[in-house]
């Protein structure tokens, strides 16, 4: 079984290397291409939660994997598979998730309720047998089709009837497009009434692959910090002969290789949902870290997009927001630590 | 011991508050940073506005901060215009002087400085821009990198190498700065795009190919440059401890905004001791860099510069900005993500890099402290 693991985590490198890579700035700019989404489609990376004839199911430990690979080389693209594989454990009719898996068409979760600071400013209604108003904060927008929580509760599947407006800030994550859309529908599906309850659990049951995203932007971040301190000179030594940059850096990978030997391990557990709030509040400190040192030991060129550290540095933090609450999520572990609710007053 | 401003400082302070608020738009600083735009117009009204009045340096320190609080990209590009005068002020004749710095001063011409170059950073005595002398002028030839006004600037104050080091460990002698016009034959600059913020600047490389430049535009005395960028480095520093105040003060304001302004605070009666804490330890790094900063400037405008401080001034206080940009965005979460603040968290970390790394500034600071030339 490991040997499988290990042949994937070759194949997702190789994938990113032949596919990814050398196109990492052109996505960021240009956002991802129908012949990325097919490429990425074709090796099961969009059908990790649904398989036609299969059904639902989830190899966490390989869609970690996959993850953390994608996230190496482009954080966004591991974003898109994120959220169409969350989208695949939410969605129930068949031809849609058929198309969503095979890449023909796209589905993204609005998760905005979810997370910290969320103060909205527009409305999505139900009126009769239509869904009309306004929905923020939608990543992946130009998804063809849309899961969200309306004003009522219910938690809804748009198929049609829906177009993007105002644009958002970008922080990161920039493959994707990250907007307000305009919804006046009749053809949606109400997945669940009580709609925050069953995106909360599908939510927390991707804290691991979110982790390893965060762990994915850490290691992409720190591979080329080292690479670049070998060759850089400054004051007639190699970067790498100064203490406070090899030392930064060997800490940096001390950490984040017992992220990885902790993901490793939780992921073969029966239940985890602790473990995982665990690694994943370490996880994104650790990104947000590792990226910010990865930038500094470039100097200027890190922060020249040219260089692709400074990607790291952007979308660590959007993650950290865009994927993340830590007042929710460590009143959670509170909860644990302290065996009853505890973080309030 | 009166920590209480001085009246002027107020004044300068009021007025580019003023300025800002009236001025820097969120379309202008949206646009500026989109699409890597120079606000050659917004630099245009503070000079007929007289928003930097460079006869007292305590009102362009106030005037920073206030400027680069209300946006980072809009206000440094107000700000830097004259990047590189004090070189002229402290070094240059009577005619580099008349010629090139009151131009500048009087809001006439744009000007910058050319120091660092390809893969030498904060090592600045590693240039390797040459200055042969022939005749009665000397010829450039080399390049140099991330300079600020790259496009922009009439004029820039460039280093070079005039003679060869006498040995590897005094690479800092035989440097020479001069005044490089950027209509010079042989002179290029080319825009450097995608930066992660300051977008609203503009930072160019700089190619000299057999530039000539006349004898007379040298700066000072030959063989000197390297001490020159030295002591221009103390008191640019200062001003970008100032820029870093700025930030800091701006992510804070953005903060106590999203405080107040929301059920944040008392959101089904929670106390939110970590917003509390937050805006708490932001505040506080905020007024301890505060206070080492315009004790730097206190040691410089009273000509009796500490470098020692001053370096503690720009380390502290870049760090304080870029420890409350992150802040601020942790807190306001998907808030602040879509707002302004987004574009403060790009914008803050380049304090950390420029003008000298954190980590040039920490050396500077532990090897003069053990050579018992400042501090306190």
């Amino acid at each position: 079984m490991e040997e499988e693991y290990g042949i994937l985590e070759n194949t997702v490198r190789d994938f990113s290397a032949k596919f990814i890579e050398n196109n990492a700035l052109k996505i960021e700019n240009e956002g991802i291409n129908e012949t990325l989404i097919r490429s990425l489609a074709e090796q099961g990376f969009l059908s990790m939660a649904y398989q036609q004839g299969v059904g639902k199911a989830i190899d966490m430990k390989a869609f970690a994997l996959i993850l953390e690979n994608l996230a190496k080389t482009s954080p966004s693209v591991a974003v898109k598979v994120l959220l169409t594989n969350l989208f695949l454990t939410l969605a129930t009719e068949e031809s849609i998730l058929n198309e969503v898996s095979s890449g023909s068409k796209s589905g993204t979760v609005v998760l905005s309720e979810l997370l910290g600071g969320y103060s909205p400013k527009e409305r999505l209604a139900i009126n009769g047998n239509r869904i009309q108003g306004k929905k923020e904060f939608v990543v992946d927008s130009d998804a063809s089709f849309i899961i969200t929580l309306v004003d009522s509760g219910e938690l809804v599947l748009l198929k049609s009837g829906f177009s993007k407006d105002a644009k958002h800030k970008r922080l990161g994550f920039r493959g994707l497009d990250f907007s307000t859309i305009s919804v006046n529908s009749d053809n949606f599906d109400v997945i669940a009434k009580n709609g925050l309850v069953e995106l909360r659990n599908a939510y927390s049951r991707m804290a691991i692959p979110i982790a390893a995203i965060a762990i994915g932007i850490a290691e992409g971040s720190i591979s080329k910090a080292v690479e670049y301190a070998k060759v850089r000179m400054a004051f007639n030594h190699y970067l790498k002969d100064f203490q406070p940059i090899a030392f930064n850096l060997s800490s940096n990978l001390a950490e984040l290789s017992m992220l990885k030997q902790y993901l490793s391990y939780i992921v073969g557990l029966e239940k985890n949902s602790t473990e995982a709030l665990f690694l994943k509040t370490r996880s994104m400190e650790a990104a947000k870290e590792i990226s910010k040192n990865a930038l500094q030991t470039h100097g200027g060129y890190g922060y020249l997009e040219d260089f692709g550290v400074e990607k790291f540095y952007r979308d660590s933090m959007a993650l950290s927001i865009l994927f993340y609450n830590e007042e929710k999520e460590m009143e959670q572990l509170s909860e644990y630590v302290f065996d009853s609710k505890a973080g309030f007053v | 011991m009166d920590f209480d401003e001085m009246d002027d400082m107020k004044e300068a302070r009021e007025r580019a508050r003023t300025f800002a608020e009236k001025y820097f738009t969120e379309e202008l600083a949206e646009s500026a940073d989109r699409d890597e735009k120079f606000p050659m117009d917004l630099v245009e009204i503070s000079r007929k506005e007289k928003i930097l009045d460079f006869s007292n340096p305590w009102k362009i320190l106030v005037s920073i901060e206030e400027l680069c609080r209300r946006d980072p990209g809009l206000g440094i590009s107000v700000t830097i215009t004259a990047f590189g005068s004090e070189n002229l002020m402290l070094f240059g004749s009577d005619y580099l002087k008349e010629h090139y710095m009151n131009s500048v001063l009087e809001g006439k011409k744009t000007m910058g400085l050319g120091v660092t170059e390809a893969g030498g950073g904060s090592d600045v005595s590693s240039v390797r821009t040459e200055a042969k002398k022939e005749g009665d002028h000397y010829v450039l030839n080399g390049g140099k990198m991330f300079i600020s006004n790259g496009q922009i600037a009439d004029f820039f104050v460039v280093l070079a190498r005039t003679s060869p080091p006498p040995s590897p460990e005094k690479r800092h002698r035989g440097l020479s700065t001069f005044v490089v016009e950027s209509s010079a034959p042989g002179f290029t600059a080319n825009k450097l795009h995608g930066k992660l913020g300051v977008r609203a600047t503009n930072t160019a490389e700089l190619i000299f190919d057999n530039v000539k430049v006349p004898e007379q535009n040298l700066i000072g005395e030959e063989g000197k440059g390297f001490y020159y960028i030295m002591t221009f480095f103390n008191i640019s520093r200062i001003y970008v401890a100032a820029q870093g105040l700025g930030i800091a003060q701006g992510a804070l304001d953005r903060m106590m905004e999203f405080a107040k302004n929301s059920t944040n605070l008392a959101n089904e009666g929670d106390l939110k001791e970590e917003i509390h804490f937050a805006i708490a330890e932001v505040a506080t790094r905020i007024e301890a860099a505060r206070n080492i900063t315009y004790k730097a400037a206190s040691y410089l405008f009273n000509f009796n510069p500490n470098p020692v401080v001053t370096s503690m001034a720009k380390y502290y206080a870049a760090e304080t900005a870029v420890f409350a940009a992150k802040k601020a965005l942790e807190i306001t979460g998907l808030t602040g993500i879509t707002s302004k603040l987004e574009r403060v968290y790009r914008d803050s970390k380049i304090l950390e890099i420029w003008e000298g790394t954190s980590e040039v500034e920490k050396l500077i600071i532990s090897r003069m402290m053990t050579k018992n030339q400042g501090g306190n």
